[in-house]
């Protein structure tokens, strides 16, 4: 009984961890690109800094999957359900998908990024472009966030 | 469907009022003029020169940027700042305005200021290196070397102190400390000429450095003066300058007066300039001058009478665009549909023969961001926002479009917020039709459903183009045959009436028999089959349409976190509310911009790859009227 909590727990720090550490490496990415860009023309600050947040949102796909968890175990707002062994399992596979879509996705999408920024530097009118292309590399975090959602409102405790 | 009709319109005219016809044409702003072919009609070049004008812009704008120092700042301000409004008449007086005398004193004005900061630079410098040798008590010009004796200043490293200090009791060299600092100590040293290079030898074994005065300091000291008198005189001097600098400020600030002239001249010469180098666009020969370009047809009447009133001297002929040639694409849309027109063009302007997607789109668009966001209080922040911006800040132009844009989308998302999602995290469960996080599959399911009937109408859109493009065959039976096939497959897995089975075979034997336009009976039939299997991407493209729950969910789950957060604070004494204000306020506006970023982004998507890719062609050529360029006022 304790372990399956402890497991859902952990699959809930597992989504945050691994979207976190995505997002943060694309933003970072993203970031340095554009810090770079600016040191030469710092009026376009706004396109920028849409193109360096872009690769943020695996991070918050991941924290939201880790509310859902706890929602669900009932540390937020309701009184402390006791998961099986199994149930525990089951929610930390559930959060997989997001963790490690976003993990992955969130770097690539970064590099993509800060090509945009470059594109950006080049043509300023151009900026929906890269965000496009960005928005094409996030679709399988959103697929991801999808699936553990639809995961985790399924496994009732 | 939806695109402007343009002409080509040819202008010939006596050669004297050519710039006159220009000016006209300028002001109209309705004509895109081409380059005129030259050697085909066996005419001249116009010359273009306007280095002049370069000179005079450039010098324009860097004064210009001089001047706005003083401007008013701050953001609100430059929200809603206006550009100032130009008529005619101040336009054409503008050009008597003697700019020079202007442009003269603030380019002197900035070249003494560069001056003034490159000379207390200096100061600054000498005084850094004065300043430890402040305590030495001697006038400097009687530091020089006597007929027996070196007498020099200098630094060396603390830890060689003693050995000086050994040296100094052994042999004919005396120093005195002038002062201490963390590492080196900086010293007054005198000793006998006699021995100059051994002691020079010695001395820089110990690492000692000589210090020298400067030319300018020598120059600056009276003959008693000591290091602190010089250091004394330099420091006024930096004074002097920096007051001398105060009083260049003022003198700049005074010429801000003729800020808005300058910017009203910058712009005349920028249009100016345009103007040049359109004339280098025509042909011309001694008499007359020839000169063709692109317009919208309806404008076309308008241009003749408008040119024939300048000058009986001139002919205007237009004609509609030849088969080979290729005109700009103007999009023409009713008011409401306007807007989307952005989304298009950010995709590109449609080919020739092909039409312009924005109103198939429009709807679809409009539903997806709405669907996306789901959260009634945002639609309606956004919408109200964007109202007042349009209201107080009298945007132009695209950002006039955009916003005009961003009201609809917020507007479908007050209302899909009600339906399906809640109000700033708080559901009003009477408004709602349906609860995606109770009942997500429901929610899938719709935007699976909305998925299925945009890639069909794009199918059905691709049918029509092709019929207007005279492809009869394989327009009705293959792209029919997917309109026919898709539903009917769906219907039958649902209900397994044979009929729809039935019906699905004769969609899929469109398919197989004219899918592929080869002549070869076994190509054509395999090349069929091949494309019958493009139900897969179909597949694909219907279940890519699942993102709008993902994110609608996204919204609705991330303003529930900020409302629990909340909660939390408020349990918090003596603080917990202003805490919770701030939770609350930060955190929407938060999910606010992400959630409508993700929305818009998501859901052009849709429409880029998902439903243009079904028909839409692009890579026209935008429209591009001569007319005026402005970069500071607005010419009306």
């Amino acid at each position: 009984m304790e372990l399956g909590f402890t497991l859902a727990v952990f699959g809930g720090a597992l989504a945050v961890v691994l979207g976190g550490i995505g997002s943060a490496i694309g933003v970072g990415l993203a970031g340095q690109a554009s810090s770079g860009v600016m040191s030469e023309d710092p009026e376009k600050f706004g396109s920028y800094l849409l193109l360096v947040a872009l690769p943020g949102t695996q991070g918050i796909y991941g924290f939201l999957s880790a509310f859902l968890v706890m929602l669900n175990l009932g540390l937020v707002g309701g009184p402390l359900k006791s998961p099986t062994l199994y149930q525990g399992w089951q929610l930390l596979i559930a959060c997989l998908p997001v963790a490690v879509a976003g993990l992955v996705s969130g770097i690539h999408q970064g590099k993509v990024c800060a090509s945009g920024v470059y594109m950006v530097a080049k043509q300023p009118k151009d900026l929906m472009k890269p965000v496009i292309m960005a928005a094409l590399v996030e679709t399988y975090a959103v697929l991801g966030l999808l699936i553990t959602i639809l995961l985790l409102n399924g496994i009732n405790l | 469907m939806a695109i402007a009709e343009v002409q080509k319109v040819q202008i010939l005219a006596h050669a004297g009022v050519k710039m006159e016809i220009l000016s006209t044409l300028q002001e109209e702003g309705l004509v895109q003029i081409e380059r005129a072919n030259v050697e085909e009609l066996e005419l001249e070049s116009s010359s273009h020169e306007v280095s002049h004008l370069e000179h005079r812009l450039h010098r324009l704008s860097s004064a210009l940027v001089y001047l706005s120092r003083w401007e008013e700042k701050g953001f609100a301000k430059k929200l809603f700042a206006q550009k100032p409004q130009i008529d005619r008449q101040t336009r054409e007086e503008i050009l008597d305005f003697d700019s020079l005398p202007v442009l003269d004193k603030i380019e002197k004005l900035e070249a003494e200021k560069n001056e003034l900061l490159s000379e207390i630079k200096f100061f600054e410098k000498e005084e850094q290196f004065l300043n430890p040798l402040e305590g030495l008590e001697l006038p400097l010009r009687s530091l020089k070397p006597t007929d027996s004796t070196e007498i020099l200043l200098g630094s060396l490293p603390i830890s060689q102190e003693e050995a000086l200090k050994d040296l100094a009791e052994k042999e004919a060299i005396w120093f005195e400390v002038i002062n201490r600092g963390k590492r080196i100590i900086y010293l007054f040293l005198v000793y006998a000429k006699g021995e100059k290079d051994r002691f020079e030898q010695i001395l820089k074994d110990l690492n000692f450095v000589h210090l020298y005065f400067t030319e300018n300091m020598l120059n600056m000291a009276d003959e008693k003066d000591r290091v602190k008198d010089v250091m004394e005189k330099i420091q006024g001097e930096i004074q002097e300058k920096e007051r001398r600098l105060e009083k260049l400020e003022k003198e700049g600030q005074d010429l801000f007066i003729h800020r808005e002239k300058l910017m009203l001249l910058h712009d005349v010469l920028l249009s100016e300039r345009a103007k040049i180098f359109s004339s280098g666009l025509l042909g011309e020969t001694d008499r007359v001058f020839y000169m063709e370009g692109w317009i919208r047809s309806s404008d076309a009447e308008k241009l003749e009478s408008k040119l024939k009133s300048c000058t009986d001297a001139i002919e205007v002929y237009s004609r509609d665009p030849l088969p080979e040639e290729e005109p700009p694409v103007i999009l023409k849309n009713p008011r409401p549909g306007k807007p989307f027109e952005l989304v298009t063009k950010l995709y590109g302007l449609p080919q020739r023969g092909s039409f312009d997607p924005t109103l198939p789109m429009a709807p679809f668009f409009f539903l997806f961001v709405g669907l996306c966001v789901s959260e009634a209080g945002y639609g309606l922040l956004a919408a109200l926002l964007s109202l007042l911006l349009i209201k107080f800040a009298k945007p132009k132009g695209g950002l006039l479009q955009f916003l005009k844009l961003f009201t609809l989308l917020g507007i479908s998302t007050a209302f899909l917020g009600a339906l399906i999602g809640g109000w700033f995290g708080f559901p009003i469960r009477s408004l709602m039709v349906l609860d995606p996080l109770q009942d997500p599959l429901s929610f899938l399911i719709l935007a699976l459903v909305l998925g299925f009937v945009q890639v069909w109408f794009g199918t059905l859109l691709n049918m029509i183009n092709g019929i207007k493009n005279k492809l009869y065959l394989e327009s009705i039976f293959a792209q029919g045959g997917w309109l026919l096939l898709l539903p009917a497959l769906v219907i039958y897995l649902q209900t397994k009436q044979s009929i729809w089975g039935i019906l699905s075979l004769a969609g899929a034997a469109g398919i197989v028999f004219f899918g592929s336009p080869s002549r070869n009976p076994f190509a054509r039939f395999f090349g069929g089959l091949y494309s019958l299997y493009g139900i897969s991407r179909y597949l694909a493209d219907v279940l890519s349409y699942s993102r709008l729950l993902a994110l609608g969910l996204a919204t609705s789950v991330i303003a529930m976190v900020v409302n629990t957060l909340c909660q939390t604070a408020l349990g918090i004494p003596w603080v917990g509310w202003l805490l919770a204000a701030l939770i609350f306020i930060g955190g929407h506006l938060f999910n606010l911009g992400i959630s409508f970023l993700g929305g818009f982004v998501h859901s052009m998507r849709l429409q880029f790859v998902e439903f243009f890719s079904k028909f839409f062609k692009s890579g026209g050529k935008p429209f591009s009227p001569f007319e005026f360029e402005s970069k500071f006022v607005e010419f009306i």
